[in-house]
């Protein structure tokens, strides 16, 4: 009904109706400031709002899926990343040595891919753990206050594995200085490392391989199915426990290849999740809980606003920006930039 | 109260009944009472009248009326005040400030410090109490992170991670004064918070914690009672940060760090959620197991958040009731068994 409508309208009205919603608004102003900024300081503000927003919306992408999909408001999320850079750390770094001694350039190239893919399969396979052994027996006990529950039991999780990184591992920064051994490119007067170019492209690719399996193929549309309604998923005949699990897999494998792919930028310590989870929270707040493909424009907005922040104002005043950015939001319209499109939250 | 109805045919009511009586107006039972009698001369049996032990008790005291303000908001309304330590903080370091910049006196701070808290609180709680309560519950926590970020960053005014040194309560560096001032804190929080949740206040609060769209239906305003509880919750934790800012002597801003939060909520959770004197109790096992463990096992940093964070995951999972739940059915249990 509504996309017909849409359809008979001329393009110009339904541009200016988005161009009053609050996400037009807002797009709109981050555009402007980002070319403001750009013009004012130099292109670099705009290279690293876009690489960081890669990875941002990759994050977000998987918090705001398990929202939607399960309910979970996944305080472990940053942990996921963490695992991402730790693996990717102790897969690259030995690789990394080895080829100091004898180099190869097939080797060289394939390596870092290497890192960055295991740290998914890693994090997917943690994800998978987490949902069996943790929310699976709470799922089956009771769901009463399910959101809040969940909310806690990921506290707890988040807190085990964060001491039990700095148990085994000791809490000493594990970084590397770059991915690829390459001199920067430069483009359009623009030095632009390796590294970074990789980063970006690998979220781009990523989500457009996200968004395909979400609306093309017969799994994905399960997945939304089961968002939408899960009793009416079951009905159909949809196995809701392998989906369920899916979605983790998914949620976590996303946060740790985030973390994997710019292991460069943040070295692997054991609270080094708690930024990432505090940035993928803002950006789900911020476009509203559960709202998946507005998270990806989410978290291109909260890294402009974090490398605005950072260079304008200073490094140590990143949280107090965005909070203030959140709580102006929430007074004007609570359910978020985009709205929350989660139905069926029987939660208080 | 129970036993007397089954037994009392009488129509004298004896002395002990009356106290047993004035007591329970006042939510402690017997058992409760020998407890806090016991943990009264506690400082001066001889392995907790030395002075470090006498520290773990002070904190454990602390923790506990922590536990309780905040079993006060999760266990009643359902809601998580993620952001605990960080309000805790703002009235520690509003009162400390006051007293080094103003010269005024901690005893007057501690109660002047819980205001802003209380503020913050309702500002938060208005903003977000009218949504699902995941939002009171992030929001909080960006507030917290605010905060944190803040303190950290005034140095002019905080001083920052150098720490603030702020005068104590009293002139003595024996810790058994600054014991027998938090247990009365803590009982004076226990006897307030309980005496609210005895009141129409708080069944409103527990029938919106157990189903809000009935509780709206039968005529309750969830929005207000939710801010109203938030609010108080955030008052307790300004007051006793203020006492926290006047023991230690010393503010850095990793009073406000999630992970005390988290602390609190687990002892809470593990206490058992909606008791309020179940997390009080639990608080003194635990410190004294964790700061033994801590203590003993230093080349083992952050054992002790583990312990905390597995035995959470457990009790959700397994024991959502914790140790109040495991209490009553014991007690129901021996109660049956006497009766037998």
């Amino acid at each position: 009904m509504k996309e017909e409508k849409l359809l008979k309208e001329p393009f110009l009205v339904v541009f200016k109706r988005w161009m009053m919603s609050a996400g037009g608004i807002t797009i709109t102003l981050a555009v402007v400031a980002a070319i403001i900024a750009t013009i004012d300081s130099g292109p670099f503000i705009i290279v690293n709002t876009v690489v960081t927003g890669g990875m941002w919306a990759l994050l977000s992408l998987g918090l705001s899926l398990v929202f939607g999909v399960m309910n979970i408001p996944n305080f472990a999320h940053g942990e996921f990343f963490l695992i991402g850079s730790m693996t990717a750390y102790f897969v690259f770094n030995p690789m990394r040595l080895y080829l100091n001694d004898n180099p190869s350039a097939f080797l060289s190239a394939i390596a870092p891919f290497l890192g960055i893919f295991l740290a998914f399969l890693v994090g997917a396979l943690m994800g998978i753990i987490m949902e069996k052994l943790i929310f699976s027996p709470l799922r089956k006990r009771s769901r009463d206050q399910w959101v809040m529950n969940s909310f806690l039991l990921t506290v707890g999780i988040s807190v085990v594995i964060i001491n039990n990184i700095q148990l085994i591992w000791g809490a000493n920064f594990k970084g590397i200085p770059s991915y690829w051994n390459v001199d920067p490119l430069e483009f359009l007067g623009v030095r632009l490392s390796v590294d970074r170019l990789a980063a970006l492209l690998l979220s781009v690719i990523t989500l457009a391989i996200f968004w395909y399996f979400m609306r093309r193929t017969q799994t994905g549309r399960a997945v939304r199915a089961v968002a939408q309604d899960e009793t009416g998923a079951l009905l159909v005949g949809i196995n809701l426990n392998k989906i369920l699990s899916l979605t983790m897999a998914l949620s976590a494998g996303l946060a740790a290849m985030a973390g994997a792919s710019l292991l460069f930028m943040f070295p692997a310590y054991p609270t080094a999740g708690l930024k990432p989870l505090y940035v993928a929270w803002y950006v789900v707040i911020l476009v509203g809980l559960g709202n998946v493909s507005a998270a990806v424009i989410g978290g291109f907005i909260v890294a402009l606003l974090q490398t605005l922040t950072s260079y304008y104002i200073g490094t140590g005043w990143e949280d107090v920006i965005p909070t203030a950015v959140i709580i102006i939001m929430l007074i004007f319209k609570p359910s978020g930039l985009f709205g929350s499109v989660v139905k069926g939250v029987h939660e208080q | 109260m129970k036993d007397n109805a089954y037994t009392g045919t009488t129509n004298k009511i004896s002395i002990s009944d009356q106290i047993t009586a004035a007591l329970g107006s006042l939510g402690i039972t017997p058992i409760g009472l020998l407890l806090i009698i016991v943990l009264l001369i506690l400082p001066f049996i001889p392995p907790f009248n030395q002075e470090h032990i006498l520290r773990w008790l002070v904190s454990a005291a602390l923790l506990a009326a922590q536990a309780i303000a905040f079993d006060f908001t999760t266990g009643y309304i359902n809601v998580v005040n993620f952001g605990f330590a960080a309000f805790l903080g703002l009235g520690a370091y509003t009162s400390g400030l006051l007293a080094v910049n103003l010269g005024l006196s901690p005893w007057i701070g501690i109660f002047v410090g819980a205001i802003p808290a209380a503020l913050v609180g309702l500002l938060t709680g208005l903003l977000t109490l009218k949504l699902r309560g995941i939002f009171a519950a992030v929001m909080a926590w960006f507030i917290g992170l605010a905060m944190l970020g803040l303190t950290r960053n005034l140095v002019d005014i905080t001083r920052g991670p150098m720490g603030l040194s702020t005068p104590t309560l009293l002139d003595t560096s024996s810790n058994r004064p600054y014991f027998y001032i938090i247990v009365a804190m803590m009982l004076f929080t226990y006897i307030v918070l309980r005496k609210v949740i005895h009141s129409r206040y708080g069944l409103a609060f527990r029938a919106i914690g157990q189903n809000m769209d009935a509780a709206r239906a039968s005529g309750i305003n969830p929005t207000y009672y939710r801010v109203f509880n938030f609010t108080l919750q955030c008052l307790i934790a300004g007051w006793l940060g203020g006492f926290y800012a006047h023991y230690f002597g010393i503010l850095t801003p990793q009073i406000m760090l999630t992970s005390r939060t988290v602390e609190v909520l687990a002892i809470a959770y593990i206490g058992g959620r909606g008791s309020l004197w179940g997390g009080a109790v639990i608080a003194f096992p635990f410190i004294f197991l964790i700061e033994g463990l801590r203590s003993n096992l230093t080349a083992l940093p952050g054992l002790h958040l583990v312990i905390y964070g597995l035995l959470l995951v457990l009790v959700m999972i397994f024991y959502p009731g914790g140790f109040a739940e495991f209490y009553n059915k014991a007690s129901n249990w021996v109660k049956t068994a006497m009766r037998k």
